[in-house]
């Protein structure tokens, strides 16, 4: 009887242990502030917008996509992605990118990009900076 | 208006019977007849309310919000009633109209045992009530019109008649970036339109239509079923409550049975029409993502499952008398189940999860989000709150201390690791919750070791006997069984490629399971067929975890570009693009791709469309199945280089920026600004760049300009023949000095790039035995419903 619960705890105890340590190692941060994420040397997840102005590139030679992002504060950097652009980005709102921030640019293994819902939010922002007609 | 007073009416009968019941339970007499009456009415008003949306869909009725941000006059009848459930308001809906539905089942299987309705009936009609006010005017409804609250319509779905009414001007905005018109839709337009006389259903002429990616037909079925599944649910809980409040465990395990293993059924079935969705449709590349909304419906259904196990434990141990083991595990399992569902809907719709998942709905605003929190917190103070209350006289009366090689523990343990792995899903999933994510990779590593057990207790519990097995017998037994699995797996790693030392032991152990249920199977075939049920469902799960390592572990993929005509080859295939025709009144491409391989010639079209509803472009994959492989042709791109005049490649550089292009590296350096008086004074100018071209550790000097003279630009490229390449400055932005340039050779293949070609880019992928994954699952599901065709009549059995 007593042998079973010390082997049930210590099955428990490595499956917790486990738990945590893949935790650790997959953990993504969230982060809005570019000027941090251009310092993290881990993978992060950051959210920001896409400058439309400078438009963005498909380099069909290396299947790269890239684009330029901003954040709140305006603070910009350019993104790096391995594969072609995603469904809907020329209509996000705001685009969501996974990956770490390398030699200059964020290197994004993974992009998604946040529309539908939000549309009417959007609208009425557009609106009240023109709605002076 | 009149949608909102019938879902109010309902409200009011689900409170009054939610009471009646309760006054029942604690003794009264003649008011349960009230409380059925009261659930009927309320059930009835619940299908009312849907139908007068359904209807309103229908008919175009735009004075609706939903009905005009969910649908559009020329979505096919299929896509119209399915946008019932395309927003927030309406999956609310559906849940609830799902609820009351198999509340009617409920209200009829527990008047026939005894006293069990009231005590049942009172608890699930406490979640009616939630979910009614939940769609009470008061937070998400339906029937809300359009002018309640402010909201901007396209003039496109606007009567082009009306545009030019002077009423109507003051209410037009135009956007000056994206030069798109609105209407302000507000009460005031509203009152402006009544006083001349006009209907908002007269202004408003179509509707905004459903998001594309939502156009598909597993969007007609996929949501009802998984909503289906959250709503048989709730009947585990109620069971599990008013188990008790009787304080008598035994009877509910018996009763709850047939309705845990048929919820979960058609929930797993529910959960994986949503990965065949996102396979088929949305060019995932794959079935699961480990998206948060993904997991929220995997969470209660692993918790479900777990429970079927410990269920099943407890009835058997109750032959014994008393109430049997595992008695505490199995009200927490069924009241975890409910509880998981609604954390999942608190993700997916409180808007925590917003950078998080592809599909969780947007922020729907504070109120929403407390009342989620109430509704949550309501059933777990209510089920844990009972719990904690009855702990004492739940002592377990029956503890039989079995072998180690009994299939009562091998049960109890499949139930925790399902515990286990419901855990893992939560904590990653629960992670935006505190501003982190956690990668695929935490999932997967976290699952290959708990794949390896279940296999192996999927297989064991099947040859163990109840009590306790001699070795030898077991020895015996599973030698069929082991001696098959290792001659399979031998196959797989030998013909496969298998080679990775987990995977070998996913692929045997779930090999093992599979054998020792075929084995019974076959035997079972020919006795009492109604027994088949678990082994049924043992063989789907061992497929289902052989289609995983087949397909996620060892598919490839590649990106490809296919010149027209000009076959490619991948994977052993011959690719060829042929040309591409339009579909669906012009509104959408496909690409013809012939995929061939010896003689036999096949034909897939994926498809591309620019989306009127978001101007963004959409891509439909196209899989060509065979039985042990699918080859899936995601479309990345299409370019009619015939039609370009530019020749070679255009480039984008920021001051300081550095690119590669064909071995040769292209820096920009140094920006020669223009005179900015004489450029603003109109005059003569010209402004460059200077570049430094690096091939082979060799550096060479390269400027490009633009010259204005009088009217005309000109472009002077600059070339260096040592690394034969031409450098035209194509334009350049002098404020933030960002440059385009096109590179093109000198000489050499430049000629063979202006010959006209058309290119189709696409991922190709093979997916070995994929389709081991929806058979896998479709058997497991059917495995269910044979058990509770079983298990259905012993529920009212008198033992």
């Amino acid at each position: 009887m007593k042998n079973k619960y010390i082997f049930g705890g210590f099955i428990i105890v490595v499956f917790l242990g486990m738990l945590v340590y893949l935790l650790t190692q997959s953990n993504i941060k969230y982060e809005e502030d570019f000027a941090k994420v251009k310092q993290e040397d881990k993978i992060v997840r950051a959210t920001g917008q896409w400058v439309k102005e400078k438009s963005y590139e498909i380099d069909k030679q290396n299947k790269t996509f890239s684009f330029y992002l901003a954040d709140a504060k305006g603070v910009e950097m350019k993104v790096l992605y391995n594969g072609t652009i995603p469904n809907n980005f020329e209509s996000a709102v705001s685009v969501v990118v996974t990956g770490e921030y390398r030699n200059g640019y964020f290197h994004a293994k993974d992009i998604l990009t946040k529309c539908p819902s939000k549309y009417e939010q959007q609208y009425e922002q557009e609106k009240t900076k023109t709605s002076s007609l | 208006m009149i949608g909102s007073i019938v879902l109010t009416l309902a409200l009011a009968c689900s409170i009054f019977t939610m009471v009646m019941y309760f006054l029942t339970y604690k003794g009264y007499k003649n008011t349960l007849n009230y409380g059925r009456i009261g659930y009927h009415v309320m059930a009835m008003l619940v299908i009312v309310a849907a139908t007068l949306l359904w209807h309103a869909i229908l008919t175009h009725s735009y004075e609706y919000k939903y009905v005009y941000s969910y649908s559009q006059n020329s979505l096919k009848t299929g896509f119209l009633i399915a946008s019932f459930w395309g927003g927030q308001e309406g999956s609310f809906m559906l849940w609830l109209l799902l609820t009351s539905i198999v509340g009617i089942i409920l209200q009829s299987y527990t008047s026939k045992r005894g006293d069990l309705e009231q005590r049942t009936m009172a608890v699930f009609t406490l979640a009616t009530t939630f979910l009614l006010i939940m769609v009470s005017p008061l937070f998400k409804n339906p029937f809300m019109y359009i002018w309640q609250e402010p909201s901007f319509l396209n003039v496109k779905t606007i009567n082009q008649a009306m545009l030019g009414m002077p009423l109507l001007q003051n209410f037009i905005f135009t956007d000056g970036s994206s030069g798109q018109s609105f209407v302000k839709m507000s009460s005031e337009l509203y009152t402006a339109l009544s006083s001349a006389g006009l209907s908002v259903h007269q202004l408003i002429v179509d509707g905004k239509g459903l998001n594309p990616q939502l156009l598909n037909f597993w969007m007609q079925i996929h949501p009802p079923i998984l909503f289906t599944g959250f709503s048989m649910s709730t009947v585990p809980f109620s069971f599990a409550i008013a188990a008790m409040l009787k304080n008598d465990y035994k009877d509910w395990v018996k009763q709850a049975f047939p309705w845990v293993l048929a919820g979960a059924g058609i929930l797993g079935l529910g959960i994986m029409l949503g990965g065949y969705w996102a396979y088929e449709m949305l060019g995932w590349g794959g079935y699961w993502a480990w998206d948060p909304v993904e997991n929220s419906s995997l969470i209660p259904w692993l918790i479900g499952v777990a429970s079927v196990h410990t269920l099943l434990v407890q009835r058997r141990s109750q032959k014994k008398g008393g109430i049997g083991r595992y008695a505490k595990t199995n009200l927490i399992l069924c009241l975890m189940t409910y509880i998981l569902v609604l954390y999942s809907t608190f993700l997916t719709r409180s808007g925590v999860l917003g950078d998080a998942s592809v599909h969780s709905f947007v922020d729907p605003g504070m109120i929403v989000y407390l009342f989620l929190i109430i509704f949550i917190g309501t059933f777990i103070v209510l089920g844990f709150g009972m719990l904690i209350y009855r702990w004492k006289t739940l002592a377990e009366e029956t503890p039989v201390d079995e072998g180690f090689l009994s299939r009562d523990l091998a049960l109890f343990t499949a139930s925790i690791v399902l515990s286990a792995s419901a855990l893992i899903v939560l904590v990653g999933t629960s992670a935006p919750l505190f501003g982190h994510a956690v990668d695929a990779l935490f999932y997967n590593e976290m699952h290959i070791p708990l794949v390896i057990i279940i296999g192996l207790l999927n297989g064991l519990s099947i040859l163990l006997k109840w009590k306790n097995t001699k070795k030898e017998d077991l020895f015996k037994k599973s030698i069929f069984s082991v001696s098959s699995a290792i001659i399979l797996t031998a196959f797989i790693v030998l013909f496969g490629g298998v080679t990775q030392i987990m995977m070998i032991l996913v692929a045997l152990s779930a090999s093992f399971a599979f054998f020792v249920n075929v084995e019974i199977a076959i035997k079972i075939i020919r006795g009492n067929m109604k027994m088949l049920g678990a082994y049924v469902a043992h063989i789907g799960i061992a497929l289902f975890i052989l289609g995983v390592v087949g397909s996620a572990a060892y598919s490839s993929q590649k990106d490809i570009d296919l010149v027209k005509d000009q076959p490619q080859e991948a994977f052993g295939y011959q690719l060829v693009f042929t040309g591409y025709h339009p579909i669906e009144n012009n509104t959408k491409y496909a690409f013809n791709v012939n995929i061939k391989k010896g003689d036999k010639v096949y034909s897939v079209s994926p498809v591309m469309y620019i989306s009127e509803f978001n101007n963004g472009l959409m891509r439909e994959p196209a899989i060509l199945t065979t039985f042990t492989k699918d080859i899936y042709v995601s479309p990345l791109g299409y370019e009619d280089q015939s039609q370009s005049k530019v020749q070679g490649e255009t480039i984008s550089l920021g001051l300081g920026d550095s690119k590669v292009v064909d071995g040769v590296s292209i820096e920009y350096k140094d920006f020669d600004k223009p005179d900015m008086s004489i450029m603003m004074g109109g005059g003569d100018f010209k402004m460059g760049t200077k570049l430094i071209v690096t091939k082979d550790g060799k550096s060479y000097n390269a400027e490009p300009l633009i010259k204005k003279e009088g009217r005309d630009f000109k472009y002077i490229p600059d070339q260096i023949e040592a690394v034969n390449i031409k450098i035209e400055l194509k334009k350049i932005d002098p404020g933030t000095q960002q440059a385009d340039f096109i590179i093109s050779k000198i000489s050499g293949d430049n000629t063979s790039h202006s010959q006209p070609k058309e290119v189709l880019t696409v991922t190709a992928s093979i997916k070995p035995f994929i389709s081991f994954v929806w058979i896998g699952i479709v058997i497991m599901v059917f495995g269910f419903f044979v058990s509770v065709a079983r298990r259905l009549p012993e529920s009212l059995s008198k033992n």
